[in-house]
């Protein structure tokens, strides 16, 4: 009877264990850990090239949340932050695409704004700065070189 | 001296009037009487540089709301200023980006080609008209104009200019942080003060 009753308990004890690693599991595949308790901002980029969901999100280089979302609208790139309760972001506050280093991974910057109010739950951020384009910026310096009408 | 896009879009940013429906055809309308005004015959030459100087200064006093943009750019340190040093800022900032560009737009607007709108965007108070310039050497650089409507509802003011992706706002909110982290609001002032238009390293 004794016997039962612990084999009861170890397999307790496995079904609980199982239970929470299938749990904890959910929640770092979602990018979750450090976003609990949060609130949802939306912005939209011209062009957010390297950001994808559980990119980091920071302001001052400490990471205040993460994205969750990334979808096309109107052909530009709608993004969905999920930011740390107790957070407060300004309605002018510019969230900016960075790159940490020259080829690392990319990551939203913000930059704190002078407004007064902040921006609520499910609100947007109307300032937005994409991702630098370097090949862009080389390919019209050559171009405009090429295209310069001889003298 | 080749004009630079930055010059060429700053000419625009000034250069939005008032007396107009909506955002686009606001930036449509002033642009074109802005360069048209640059290319009155009666301001051409070196001796009337200064009165050309002039023109575009009061375009510039006249379309622009100085306190939003040196919010703006102040940013997370116009709250911890008292009333005197904000109006103090304005001041001083307004004179600054048009000490910078007065000189610079009636000299360069020769550079421009063609302006090709993209259309405008408005969500509640704000805007946001997109516009591609074309130099004479045929490169295409795109700007963004960022506009608030105006109290009063009348029109539309530009608060911010986007080049090739480069928000100004976020460019001098950025330096003006750096400044006052490092040392002072004060020394902010003075850095300011001291930039004169053909050495400023803020630009």
């Amino acid at each position: 009877m004794n016997k039962h009753k612990i084999e009861f308990f170890v397999g307790l004890f496995m079904a609980i264990g199982m239970l929470c690693m299938a749990f904890l599991s959910i929640r770092i595949a979602r990018n979750e850990f450090s976003t609990t308790g949060g609130y949802e901002v939306q912005a939209i980029f011209t062009d957010c090239n390297g950001i994808r969901s559980g990119s980091p999100i920071s302001i001052a280089g400490v990471e205040i949340g993460r994205v969750k979302q990334v979808a096309l609208q109107d052909y530009e790139a709608d993004v969905t932050f999920m930011i740390q309760a107790g957070v407060i972001l300004q309605k002018d506050a510019i969230a900016s695409i960075k790159t940490k280093g020259m080829i690392g991974e990319k990551y939203i910057e913000i930059t704190p704004g002078a407004d007064e109010q902040p921006i609520a739950a499910g609100g947007r951020l109307r300032e937005t700065q994409p991702a630098m384009d370097l090949e862009k910026l080389i390919s019209k310096y050559v171009q405009g070189n090429l295209s310069k009408p001889a003298n | 001296m080749k004009p630079t896009i930055p010059t060429l879009a700053i000419l625009l940013f000034f250069a939005i009037g008032a007396h107009a429906e909506s955002p686009l055809q606001e930036v449509k309308t002033s642009t074109g009487n802005v360069l048209l005004l640059l290319k009155n015959p009666k301001v051409q030459g070196e001796t009337k540089k200064n009165e050309r100087r002039q023109l575009v200064r009061a375009e510039m006093e006249k379309r622009f709301e100085w306190e939003q943009s040196a919010r703006a750019c102040l940013g997370r340190h116009w709250a911890e200023r008292t009333p005197a040093e904000k109006a103090e800022f304005v001041k001083i900032f307004s004179e600054f980006l048009k000490n910078n560009y007065s000189d610079k737009i009636a000299t360069y607007y020769s550079d421009l080609d063609k302006v090709d709108y993209q259309g405008e965007k408005i969500i509640e108070n704000y805007a946001s008209v997109k516009l591609v310039l074309t130099t004479k050497s045929k490169v295409e650089h795109p700007i963004e104009y960022r506009m608030e409507k105006s109290p009063s509802g009348d029109d539309w003011k530009i608060y911010d200019v986007v080049i090739e992706g480069v928000s100004l706002v976020k460019n001098y909110r950025d330096q003006f942080d750096a400044i006052i982290a490092k040392s002072s609001y004060a020394d902010l002032i003075k850095e300011i003060q001291s930039k004169q238009p053909t050495n400023s390293k803020l630009l």
